[in-house]
């Protein structure tokens, strides 16, 4: 049949596609050839090829069975004899979040250490794309090293507690001053007793504080800001420093205020009038403002920590996190304006007032002894005598020769996911006792060991031999998979049970159901989804300015997709929730930015949409609209193909080399609509584009951002809006053209809008629980889903169809097929 | 904080470190230093060097950036003052790091490019000098160096290395002098070779281990675990020549040790004297990396000679269009424009091989503000000095969308010999510009 249907277009000089057939080896070995074959097969399946030619039904079954039999059995040979995925190390992920709880220290920094993994099928879970260099020996060199002496240092240090009172804080206090950089009463602080402000204090008639000889009206004074912090207004708590590593207590005592305003000058431009807060009357707030706590580095880095609402009565608002040594704590009112120089509103600021957040002290408790705290040292050098300087750092441990090899004999049974040979155990003490010292006893002896251990390939790599899995590789792969980090206890105490079914599922259920399959939601969402890039871009300062510089928009809509997926798999919902759901997370930021009813809080959590509301499902989710965007524009085209790829899990070929991609026209004259067409009226690029552009356009609807629009905005032409953006400049924008979001799906059906094309999509609910499927095996078992392997997707998606491929039970599926267990 | 990590011992000098010398160095001729290091460089590969300098202020930019684009643009008065150099120099306009905003704060992005250092969750990522250093730091004594004139001590640097550190700036040109030229304590050489051993010993035992698992793979697995093989002798190898650095004799410098002046007002004296460290460094072969921070912003009214300058720098860079303001950041403008000049013309001055030390060291000269009085981190001033490249060219892109600058930087890594197709937010290499025939 290839002589006859297929040979006339694909051979020659230019063949069709570029895929000339008849000189095409049957080189199954070679992964580029058995990729076009595969692609024969499956345009033939299809019905998309050959072009012009019918093909009676039996013909057809008779090529694809003689074409996918020796497909399926090269591959299968392959599988048994070096098994499916490769050899591979731990990815930066995993890697920290085991080293973590080898040394039972949660707040370690690892990830950033190493160098970017490699990615291979959409994940950072395969052998070919996880590389090793001399620069990433030497990272691991020095990451290992220094977790192991971190974790020691926070093993001495004693809890403690303080306050630290607003009033005594630098940060704040010079902000409150005028000076050639701090001029304008929006960027200052404004110091209060009770709700009223103090002119007084900042016009130095009075003392700062009190202080600790008036404890009662001390309890009163507090610094409130109407901004949010950012760079040129930043204020911190420089009073306390983290000392080591470890978990803190934090609680702030704060609440909302209502700063007065007068039409006023700009102090460095007099014709500049805008409504300004006095800083000499203020009163109880008006509603809750939500804060978030970042930790600072000395290096200005800012690490989430979490976020509170305050409210107009004043409360103290705790929060637990973990610190790294010389760390201080930043509070941010971040639903408030971020001035940036040349602004010429406050776009919260009317004649009624600002409003604003203050902030009486923070108390910080800390490092807590928490369990792994507490065994921080023990796991390292058990029971044996520390010596620690004044500052709690250690600086030797006394210990005989059978102690370290106790001691190296217990931490490379940890480390390594099966039992260690003895062989590797003489290896590491042998580095272990050279480096032994008098003075520090085996101290530094055990830390070089240690970190030869964590360099080691025992440690780094995933061992598998072919055919099924050994129990311990077994163990591993469940908990790279649902924890991304190395089997806990319970899981290695199993043993060979684990290889029994139930025992399999009742593993993977247990480790579900713990709170640290969250790590298992994010890393793969990070990839599946591209979450790891939604800070990637900015919202263009003209065009979005109420969302350029919103980093709770940023937070709020990360932690959506996160907790949203992870509600599905809790749950056990339907995978057609992934493109139209009742639901969603919502915290009061993002009710209003999708138009919603209002939300109460910072929090997020499930909310029932409205009936007839666009949202509800990852497509209308703002964190995957920002991601598919520029920050600037939308392209139907990218949306459309990030669809396909994420969704479907159709993906289109590569777009022909010189093509330059459409730029859509921010001045407003054309639409990218108007543009596309064009593209498309070119045949060659209309085969592609009528499947891809689609579902692009339906999402159209959604700007940058994800907020809901009606019209584009546009720089040049249109009407004028009136209004400030987040960082104070007036709105330059304009509403341009209408938009249109309808269009036609490649099989004909027609939309008018992302509601029905959702409705459409979902007449398939089994491509999209296939494409969950297959995204899924490639990251639990670090190879994709085959052309072999297609039979046992669809056994897996025929078994869980009553459940309408319920998401945790589509999971427990592939867990306990060969795919899985075998490696 | 914790002891210096074996690695770090390879990296940029710690600030304040300063050595007890023993005595002066032995005599050594300053090329000899300059034999290569490592067993796969060819005796002819030529040394490529860079030297990148921030001023965290800025440039007026009608003094900086010429009106002609091309080959035959007419110098801009600051330009000018380099008019010697011209064809040894390109420079850019409407180039910026893309998504790098937030105004001061992106002083710690000029050489990392990484994204929106203002906002919450910032991180900042590998510094060019430092990227180049994790492949050719191993070839001299000091991987790299990072320098600074008046530097907050300890909270702004241009140097971040892989693992997210800053390395603080050394802001004492007698210490880098010292650090350059006179020999270390015993000691302290003990220690660090006994640490570069340790290191040297745990990477021979792993790839031993690793030897060892081969054995039970098939022939796909154990490909991989070659490649760890690989990745861990090249290491070994890293380490080993380390070592070599701490038993050979520094190298001798007619120069004499600087005195550092008192104040920070002085700033003019601390850059020339810095320039001139950085020279000396080049020179002598003892690193191919430094980094220089200008922090104006921390630096008071500032001494310069005849001109009296009437506020402190950061003030004055809030000119509001203030002439008398405009007048005094235009001279400290050209006394910068001076000692650039100063420092390239002697760089033309040290001949190696058949080339000026200039030839071989790329100078990238700049600054993160495109307009330190409207605070915009756009259209940034950016000069490219020697290195090799074919010069007497302004680059100009456009103003209002700006081509990407990590793309210099590309090129720049690419120029070092180092196999780079990316840095950062780059698309690419720097357009326009090209290799020296």
């Amino acid at each position: 049949m290839l002589n006859q249907k297929c040979t006339g277009c694909h051979q020659g000089k230019t063949p069709a596609a570029g895929i000339d057939l008849q000189s095409l080896a049957f080189q199954l070995d070679d992964t580029h050839i058995n990729g076009l074959w595969v692609r024969a097969h499956d345009a033939v399946e299809k019905g998309m090829m050959p072009l012009g030619a019918k093909l009676t039904a039996a013909e057809r079954d008779a090529f694809l069975k003689s074409l996918g039999e020796p497909l399926i059995a090269h591959e299968r040979q392959r599988a048994k004899e070096r098994g499916r995925a490769v050899l591979r190390r731990l990815n930066r992920y995993e890697y920290e979040n085991t080293v973590r709880d080898l040394l039972g220290a949660p707040w370690l920094p690892l990830r950033d250490q190493l160098p970017e993994d490699g990615i291979v099928a959409r994940f950072n879970k395969s052998g070919q794309g996880l590389e090793v260099s001399h620069v990433q020996m030497a990272r691991y060199l020095e990451a290992a090293e220094q977790a192991i002496r971190l974790v020691l240092d926070a093993t001495g240090a004693k809890p403690q507690s303080g306050r630290y009172y607003a009033r005594d804080q630098g940060p704040m206090i010079r902000r409150m001053k005028f000076g050639p950089f701090n001029n304008h009463p929006e960027r200052a602080t404004i110091p209060l007793l009770g709700f009223d402000a103090q002119p007084e204090v900042i016009a130095e008639t009075a003392p700062m504080s009190v202080g600790p000889k008036d404890p009662k009206t001390r309890e009163l004074e507090a610094f409130a800001t109407t901004a949010s912090t950012y760079t040129g207004n930043e204020m911190h708590f420089d009073g306390f420093t983290a000392p080591v590593g470890g978990r803190y207590r934090i609680r702030v005592n704060s609440f909302s205020i209502w700063a007065h305003t007068e039409y006023l000058p700009a102090a460095g431009d007099k014709k500049l009038k805008a409504w300004r807060p006095t800083r000499k009357k203020t009163s109880v707030g008006r509603g809750k403002e939500p804060v978030t706590l970042y930790a600072l580095s000395k290096a200005k880095e800012k690490r989430l920590l979490g976020s509170f609402d305050v409210t107009p009565e004043p409360a103290v608002q705790e929060i637990e996190a973990y610190l790294l040594p010389g760390e201080q704590i930043m509070p941010d009112a971040s639903r408030l304006f971020r001035s940036r120089p040349g602004w010429t509103g406050n776009p919260d600021a009317t004649e009624a007032g600002t409003p604003g957040v203050a902030y009486r002290w923070m108390e910080v408790e800390g490092p807590l002894l928490t369990p792994a705290a507490r065994d921080g040292y023990r796991q390292l050098f058990g029971n044996l005598t520390a010596k620690r300087d004044e500052k709690g750092r250690l600086t030797a441990v006394a210990g005989k020769e059978a102690d370290a090899e106790g001691l190296m004999r217990e931490f490379v049974r940890r480390a390594y996911r099966r039992p260690p040979q003895e062989a590797e155990i003489q290896r590491y003490l042998g580095i272990a006792r050279a480096q032994m010292q008098p003075a520090s006893g085996i101290l530094e002896g055990m830390i070089a060991g240690y970190t030869a251990v964590l360099c080691s390939p025992a440690f780094l790599y995933l061992e598998e031999q072919p055919g099924v899995l050994s129990s311990e590789a077994l163990a591993s792969r469940l908990s790279y998979f649902l924890w991304n980090t190395a089997p806990d206890a319970d899981l290695r105490g199993l043993g060979t049970k684990l290889r029994q079914p139930e025992v399999l599922r009742a593993q993977a259920r247990r480790l579900l159901a713990d709170a640290r399959s969250r790590d298992f939601t994010n890393a793969f969402l990070d990839y599946w989804l591209d979450l790891r890039k939604l800070g990637d871009t900015t919202p263009d300062q003209v065009l979005y300015p109420e969302a350029y510089l919103d980093d709770l928009l940023v937070e709020s809509s990360l932690q959506e997709t996160q907790l949203f997926f992870r509600d599905l798999v809790n749950r056990n919902l339907p995978a057609a929730n992934l493109v139209d759901a009742k639901f969603t997370m919502l915290n009061s930021h993002l009710a209003r930015h999708y138009g919603l009813p209002p939300v109460d809080g910072v929090a997020l959590r499930p909310v029932d949409l409205p009936p007839g509301s666009a949202r509800g499902g990852l497509l209308t989710q703002a964190s995957i609209l920002k991601i598919t965007a520029n920050g600037t524009t939308t392209s139907p085209v990218l949306r459309g193909v990030w669809i396909l790829e994420r969704i479907l899990g159709d993906p289109p070929p590569p777009p022909p080399p010189g093509v330059p991609a459409v730029e859509p026209d921010t001045r407003g004259a054309t639409t990218i609509r108007q543009q596309l067409d064009q593209h498309r009226s070119n045949p060659s690029c209309a085969g592609c584009h009528a499947r891809i552009d689609p579902p692009g356009f339906a999402l159209e609807n959604f700007d940058v951002v994800g907020a809901w629009r009606e019209r584009y905005r546009s720089t040049e032409e249109g009407e004028a809006v009136q209004g400030f953006g987040k960082n104070g400049f007036a709105f330059a924008f304009r509403q341009g053209p209408p938009v249109d979001a309808s269009g036609k799906l490649a099989t004909g059906q027609a939309f008018r809008d992302v509601t029905e094309l959702k409705r459409a999509l979902l007449k398939d609910e089994r491509q999209i629980a296939r494409n969950l499927v297959r995204q899924l095996i490639a990251y639990a078992t670090g190879s994709p889903a085959g052309f072999a392997d297609r039979a046992e997707v669809e056994r897996i998606l025929t078994t869980t169809e009553k459940d309408r491929y319920a998401v945790r039970t589509l999971m427990e599926k592939i867990i306990e097929s060969p795919l899985f267990t075998q490696k | 904080m914790t002891p210096a990590p074996f690695v770090a011992l390879r990296k940029p000098l710690p600030r304040r470190q300063f050595l007890r010398g023993t005595g002066v160095a032995l005599a050594l001729p300053m090329l000899d230093a300059m034999r290569p290091v490592l067993a796969d460089e060819k005796p002819a590969d030529t040394p490529r060097r860079m030297l990148a300098v921030c001023n965290n202020l800025g440039f007026l930019e009608t003094g900086f950036f010429p009106a002609a684009a091309g080959k035959d643009y007419a110098l801009s008065p600051y330009l000018s003052i380099l008019k010697e150099h011209r064809q040894d120099f390109t420079v850019f306009s409407g180039v910026s790091h893309p998504d790098v905003d937030g105004s001061h704060a992106t002083e710690v992005c000029f050489l990392t490019a990484a994204p929106h250092p203002g906002n919450g969750g910032f991180r900042n990522s590998i510094s060019l000098d430092q990227h180049m250093s994790e492949y050719i730091g191993v070839k001299t004594r000091f991987p790299s160096l990072t320098l600074g004139v008046n530097v907050v001590k300890g909270q702004r640097s241009l140097t971040f290395t892989g693992s997210g550190v800053m390395i603080p700036c050394e802001d004492s040109a007698s210490s880098v002098y010292r650090r350059l030229f006179l020999q270390g304590s015993e000691a302290e050489i003990e220690r660090q070779i006994a640490r570069l051993k340790l290191g040297q010993s745990i990477m021979d035992s792993v790839a031993t281990h690793a030897t060892g698992l081969e054995r039970n793979l098939g022939a796909k697995d154990r490909e991989r675990l070659d490649q760890y093989v690989t990745g861990v002798r090249e290491l070994e190898k890293r380490l080993v020549l380390a070592k070599d650095w701490e038993r050979r004799p520094k190298p001798t410098t007619k120069a004499r040790e600087p005195k550092d002046p008192d104040s920070s007002r002085e700033y003019m004296e601390k850059t020339r004297l810095m320039y001139e460290m950085a020279r000396l460094a080049l020179e002598s072969d003892s690193t191919r990396l430094i980094t220089l921070f200008l922090d104006s912003t921390n630096s008071p009214a500032i001494e310069l000679g005849e001109v009296k300058i009437t506020d402190g720098y950061h003030n004055l860079s809030h000119h509001g269009k203030n002439e008398s303001k405009l007048a005094q950041l235009e001279a400290i403008d050209k006394w910068h424009m001076k000692l650039l000049s100063e420092m390239l013309g002697k760089m033309k001055t040290t001949k190696e091989g058949g080339d000026t030390l200039l030839d071989r060291s790329m100078v990238l000269y700049g600054s993160n503000f495109g307009d330190a009085n409207k605070h915009t981190n756009t259209n940034m001033p950016i000069l490219l000095a020697g290195g090799g490249f074919r010069h007497g060219q302004h680059l100009a892109f456009d103003t209002k969308r700006n081509y990407p600058l990590p793309n210099l930087f590309v090129s720049m890594l690419q120029r070092m010999g180092i196999e780079s197709s990316k840095f950062a937010t780059s698309t690419g290499t720097m357009r326009g510009l090209e290799l020296k025939g």
